[in-house]
């Protein structure tokens, strides 16, 4: 059978996404709640939707689809509520307390706040067990391994009922002898405990994060095997044709095999995607700087590219936990359509973090919800139609809504309804508008300079009282919007990143045939697993980096690396590379000071062929053939409901042009335009608002 | 509270703009530092801090770095301006370590490097590092034997490195010259010029952006609004006097235990701290004004709790009275002070916790542990180069207890308050010819309280085919860590810091600042105090006294004699008889 489509399934925390981008252009977008107990219903639930869509069989869908994608929030999820499993930590004797000691810095923002806590532990200090055994930094051996330590730990992990156990010895990245022969030793121990070290998990100097990196791949990497079995499962049994490929944090692909045993490469899944989708809807205008905020029903995630590069952090802390693999820089907060609004104990109306999640959800959803959220609050001030959200599924019921909001917030605070409403949505639009600051101005970025491209299906109700706030002119909310994570995983491409450290003076013992062949093994481990994944050679791509310093130095520079064989040549240009990148970062270079080379990596690319784009009507002039009626909304606190017209999304043309203010009711999402801006439809479906000048 | 109102010229987007610019550029100016530094004080440990100016020169914004520096930047930058007077150039950066210039202390050098936007200085971007070397008879600068400042190593007052954009060899050369590890501190000099330099650059941009109006009112706006802030927490203390005093150790070297008192007077909104310390000591812990300021400005911030952030606007409505010249905590030429980053300052601190906890019992949170850690130097066998450093790792020490909460292990010392970093024990080993074998919590450390203090440290070292000295400084190995709320420690040697040198089968333990030297199969383990504790310890909840044992933080006799818990070794269960019996929990 031919393949038809692509399929992007976005597991969020209220919604799953779907999109499944037909591969000749167009591109069709649904929803169904979440259902985290067991991801497949959900996902399930969705291909029903499709399948009566299209008219179509679920297994004839999947069989024409040449990939099927999933980004996930089980591991972050699992972070979060700190739901991974019971674990126990190997390390060398006398560094157990690393991981708890963590460099013995406390963040910057809280130097004099005596309230805050300390991370909590993933491994209590008891379950953190000292083998004895050295390693130096030149790889040899001091002191032998301890194997007696290690079966007794073993029996003390068992006796515990750990379920995982990560191994972290000093120097495994050196010489990572101990590390194998104490995994081996506790597979025999413990058969079906999850075991990963160090070496294997962030191969590269520094035992802090590398400790850390794995002790969160070993709390998570469980929770994430059940999940990648049932969703592998659940689409072998309907057909697919290809393992379904997942996404990870460094913005690429991965199969299921490679992330069972690697929760921690998927930890930021979800949201990573979102800037290849935000520079895929920009650039037909001609735009690169961009920040993407994606509001769904929980949370509010924040990208900002610029000049269309995407920060990419390695060794940051996350949710307080140092991770070293390569992730997109995401910030997040809790805010979303299902917010919770309470009045607090001083008498303060809040906002979040407190989600209604998709169960119960907001109370005008009718399952069983009784304290007030944003989407109640929107309901109430008129932009979601009472008659038909969620492609007409679920019908709102305002009165339930402004019953919640009246006996929580209005009452409580001894104000209107309607003014509780607008204060709920004015207090999350400030907490978002916060959280936009730190990624933006707090980075040195005048938020000005950037357009707003808007994700998640709660963000277009928001999103130009968000631009106004900031002094942005211009915002992009393309019609997959509420989908647009989902969209952004059937635009990308595979992509596994593998690091190496090999130290060595590049002055005087420069090794340039080891250096080549570390670069050689690792690319054909990379080319190896792609090939497996059912890749050509042709659709391979590499790109090379190297971490450079002045010797004496302990943080390095990254370098790029042209592929193919270092030379003498090749080295000279590398040295005038790092002398120039460093002068670029820090204002100076020592170009007569000798340099050292420390890590490398090669990200191996296997291309995916994008879907083409949609086609849609030119307009004729008449927006009038969208227009639904007028409706009731209120736009400020001045307490004064303004009638707006109300448009049908699927009706409007290329170039169909609408003053604010007025609102845009699409399937999935709901766009409105305050008075003071103006939206286009763009040809690449698209909407563009502007503000008026 | 202040009559300052919001300067209504100023557009509330732009002041946020303006505010974010000038961390971001204060944090790039740290990135730089951290990225390029050499030695491990400056590019794993942090120990510097970076700080912007404006022309008066006022503090516009200090990152949260190192307290022990927030205090001293202050009046050292308005020394280095009144120095120079109207001779500061574009393109001059200028240098200086010395206290009797308001620095704090000499191993802690400071550049200054003024922004001139269309021939107006308008900034001054101000970098201070602690250098791992400064001359003078003893590696790393502790000199526990210097009776006079001239014997602690080098004084720099204010020098041009770079007039009007030419870098001075001569002058550069002679101040490398008389460092040991050489290429160490010229990296790290350069490490400061880049910091300043990257600040420069930011807030040139900044400048050509917004103007140097817009800018300027929207820096006297924060730093209103940070004098707002700490004028609002000093006036809801009740007015009246208090006052506090902490012990120094006794160093051994015949003063016996020393106190300083303080007298804080709290008026509307208002706060004077005076000081009254003894003479000051032919020994190493005299405090110059620089440094006593910053001592004072942490026993406030400390209680202020003010988030950031920082700028000279929070001191307007504090007045300090250090005492007289020639006292402990207002030293003058030629008192010898290396130590004084630590103690005193510390106990300066500590006295002025002590007069505000009489003002409000209930704001304030137990004392840190203080520093107690070694310096490390010896010629390092794979490269035949001299090696020096101070090790940062051995003095993080335990939180104090708040009201909140037990204190955080691992994230002191006082002085430093969090802000440090103990480095990577893998990059320690690269840099340097040693074998870290422990670097862990210590058991029974914390203070005892309701909320238990944090545990303190060792750091275990042995270095690897070469002879090392290992040099002590600071104190926390007599008298422990302060507590609050009522808490009082049961058990106290194990609270206590100190210094383990195990040859062979012998252990020789110190708890005074000493130097010796050890060989490769010999090691010198060093232990720093924990946190004070919070309140009536017999009152802490049984079941965070046995997941203390359970996690081997507390040991079961410290459960014993600290929370008068009686536990079974076997089952880790409490023996209720036994404990009735102890009769210590209410």
């Amino acid at each position: 059978m031919r393949t038809q489509y692509r399929l992007g399934i976005d597991a969020g925390g209220t919604f799953t996404d779907f999109v499944l981008a037909d591969l000749d252009g167009g591109v069709r977008l649904y929803k169904s709640p979440s259902t985290p107990e067991d991801g497949t219903k959900a996902i399930r639930a969705g291909l029903e939707q499709i399948s009566a869509d299209l008219g179509k069989s679920i297994e004839d869908i999947i069989a024409q689809c040449d990939l099927c994608i999933n980004g996930t929030t089980v591991a972050l999820n699992a972070l979060i509520e700190k739901k991974g499993v019971k674990m126990g930590l190997l390390c060398t004797e006398g560094h157990e307390d690393s991981i708890e000691i963590r460099l013995g810095h406390k963040e910057e923002g809280y130097r004099y706040d005596s309230a805050y806590p300390p991370a909590q532990m993933l491994v209590p200090r008891h379950l953190r067990r000292p083998i004895k055994g050295r390693i130096l930094a030149d790889g040899s051996e001091k002191e032998t391994l301890d194997e007696r330590a290690i079966v007794e730990a073993a029996k003390y992990f068992r006796d515990e009922g750990v379920e995982s156990v990560a191994v972290s010895f000093l120097w495994s990245v050196r010489n990572p002898e101990h590390e194998r022969r104490a995994k081996a030793l506790l597979e025999q121990e413990l058969p079906g405990v999850f075991i990963c070290t160090g070496s294997e998990v962030y191969p590269q100097v520094r035992e802090y994060t590398r400790t850390s990196t794995t002790i969160i791949n070993a709390y998570l990497s469980p929770v994430m095997a059940r999940y990648v079995s049932k969703i592998d499962d659940f689409f072998a049994s309907l057909g697919a044709r290809y393992p379904v490929r997942y996404f990870q944090s460094n913005g690429g692909l991965a199969v299921g095999s490679a992330m069972r045993g690697r929760a921690v490469n998927a930890i930021n899944s979800g949201p990573a995607s979102a800037p290849q989708a935000g520079l895929f809807c920009a650039k037909p205008f001609g735009v690169d700087n961009i920040i993407t905020v994606d509001m769904g029903g929980t949370s509010f995630d924040i990208t900002l590219t610029r000049e269309g590069q995407t920060n990419l952090n390695k060794n940051i802390d996350f949710l307080r936990y140092r991770i070293g693999v390569p992730m997109i820089q995401v910030e997040t907060l809790g805010a979303g359509g299902g917010s919770i609004a309470s009045v607090d104990d001083y008498g303060m109306l809040q906002v979040g973090p407190e989600s209604a999640g998709a169960n119960p959800g907001p109370v005008c959803y009718g399952k069983g919800g009784t304290r007030p959220t944003v989407t109640d609050a929107n309901l109430v001030l008129g932009y979601l139609n009472p008659d038909a959200v969620l492609g007409g599924q679920i019908t709102l019921d305002r009165a339930a809504a402004e019953k919640a909001i009246r006996e929580h917030i209005a009452e409580p605070l001894g104000i209107s309804v309607e003014k509780a409403a607008y204060g709920i949505s004015m207090i999350v639009n400030l907490n978002m508008v916060n959280g936009i600051r730190r990624v933006s101005i707090e980075r040195g970025y005048d938020p000005r300079d950037f357009a707003l491209v808007c994700a998640g299906g709660a963000a277009g109700m928001h999103i130009a009282a968000l631009a106004e706030e900031m002094g942005i002119k211009e915002v992009l909310i393309p019609k997959v919007a509420s989908g647009l994570c989902a969209f952004g995983q059937t635009i990308s491409d595979v992509k596994y990143n593998y690091l190496a450290t090999n130290p060595m003076r590049l002055d005087v013992e420069a090794d340039l045939s080891g250096l080549n062949s570390s670069f050689h093994e690792l690319e054909d481990k990379g080319r190896t697993h792609l090939l497996g994944d059912g890749f050509n050679d042709a659709d391979i791509g590499i790109e090379r980096s190297v971490e450079m310093r002045y010797v004496g130095q302990i943080h390095e520079c990254t370098v790029p690396v042209a592929t193919g064989v270092i030379d003498q040549a090749g080295l000279e240009q590398l040295l005038a590379c790092f002398h120039q990148r460093h002068e670029q970062l820090y204002s100076y270079a020592e170009p007569h000071n000798p340099v050292e080379l420390v890590n490398l990596e090669s990200t191996l690319t296997a291309r995916v062929t994008k879907p083409a784009q949609p086609k849609i009507t030119q307009s004729d002039g008449n927006e009038e053939r969208a227009l639904v009626g007028p409706r009731d909304m209120l736009f400020d606190d001045s307490g004064g409901w303004m009638s707006a017209p109300v448009y049908q999304g699927g009706l409007l043309r290329a170039g169909d042009c609408i003053q604010g203010p007025a609102l845009i009711e699409e399937p999935t999402t709901t766009i409105v335009v305050r008075p003071g801006w103006k939206v286009q439809l763009e040809a690449s479906n698209c909407y563009r608002l502007l503000i008026n000048a | 509270m202040s009559s300052a109102a919001t300067s209504s010229s100023v557009d509330p987007i732009t002041l946020a703009v303006v505010r974010g610019a000038l961390e971001t550029t204060q944090r790039e100016m740290t990135l730089t530092l951290e990225k390029t530094g050499r030695s491990s004080v400056f590019n794993l440990a942090h120990d510097y801090s970076n700080a912007l100016f404006d022309h008066l020169p006022e503090m516009i914004l200090q990152g949260q770095d190192i307290p022990i520096h927030l205090g001293s930047l202050i009046p050292a930058m308005k020394a280095i301006a009144d120095y120079f007077g109207d001779d500061i150039h574009e393109g001059d950066v200028i240098y200086h370590n010395d206290p009797a210039y308001k620095g704090s202390h000499i191993l802690d050098c400071c550049m200054y490097k003024p922004v001139f936007y269309r021939g107006e200085l308008v900034f001054w971007t101000v970098c201070k590092g602690h250098l791992t070397d400064i001359g003078g008879p003893v590696p790393a600068g502790y000199n526990p034997e210097a009776k006079e400042i001239y014997a602690e190593g080098l004084r720099i007052p204010p020098v041009k490195l770079w007039e009007k954009g030419k870098r001075r060899e001569d002058v550069i050369n002679l101040l490398l010259t008389n460092m040991r590890a050489r290429r160490d501190q010229e990296g790290d000099l350069n490490a400061q010029y880049g910091a300043c330099r990257v600040g420069e650059r930011n807030l040139l941009a900044l400048l050509d952006k917004y103007g140097v109006k817009a800018v300027r009112d929207c820096i006297d706006e924060l730093k209103h609004m940070a004098d707002r802030h700490m004028r609002s927490l000093i006036g809801s203390i009740p007015d009246g006097v208090y006052s506090g005093e902490a012990q120094l150790e006794d160093a051994g070297h015949g003063f016996g235990t020393l106190t300083i008192q303080t007298r804080v007077e709290i008026s509307g909104d208002e706060v004077h701290i005076a000081v009254q310390s003894p003479p000051q000591v032919p020994y190493f812990i005299n405090s110059y004004e620089g440094n006593s300021m910053s001592g004072i400005y942490l026993g406030l911030m400390m209680f202020a709790e003010v988030p950031p952030p920082y700028n000279e606007g929070l001191y307007r409505c504090v007045t300090v009275d250090l005492g007289p010249k020639g006292t402990l905590c207002n030293a003058e030429e030629p008192a010898p002070h290396v130590n004084c980053t630590t103690t005193p300052m510390e106990t300066l601190t500590d006295a002025v916790r002590k007069a505000l906890e009489q003002a409000a019992p209930d704001r304030v949170a137990a004392s840190w542990g203080h520093a107690s850690g070694i310096n490390i130097a010896g010629r390092d066998p794979r490269t035949g180069e001299e090696y020096v450093t101070m090790v940062l790792a051995s003095i993080i020490s335990g939180a104090g207890a708040t009201k909140h909460m037990d204190g955080w292990h691992a994230c002191g010392p006082l002085c430093c308050f969090g802000a440090l970093s103990s480095g990577d024990v893998e990059l320690l080993e690269y840099s340097y010819p040693i074998v870290i074998h422990r670097y862990g919590l210590v058991r029974d450390s914390g203070g005892a309280g309701f909320y238990r203090g944090g545990s303190g440290t060792v750091w275990e070292v042995e270095p690897l085919d070469h002879e090392m000295t290992v040099i002590g400084f600071g104190e926390g190995r007599q008298l422990p860590t302060l507590g609050a709320g009522g808490a009082v420690n049961g058990e106290l040697d194990s609270k206590l810091g100190r210094l383990q040198i195990q040859r062979g089968d012998e252990l020789e333990v110190h708890r005074e600042n000493v130097m010796t030297t050890i060989q490769p199969g010999e090691r010198a383990a060093n232990i720093n105090p924990g946190g004070g504790g919070f309140g009536n310890p017999m009152q802490r909840p049984q079941e965070s006294v046995l997941n203390d044992v359970k996690n081997g933080l507390v040991s079961i006799e410290g459960a014993a004699l600290d929370y008068g818990l009686v536990i079974d070794p076997n089952t880790l269960e409490i023996n209720e008889a036994a404990t009735t019996e102890l009769g210590k929990r209410a």
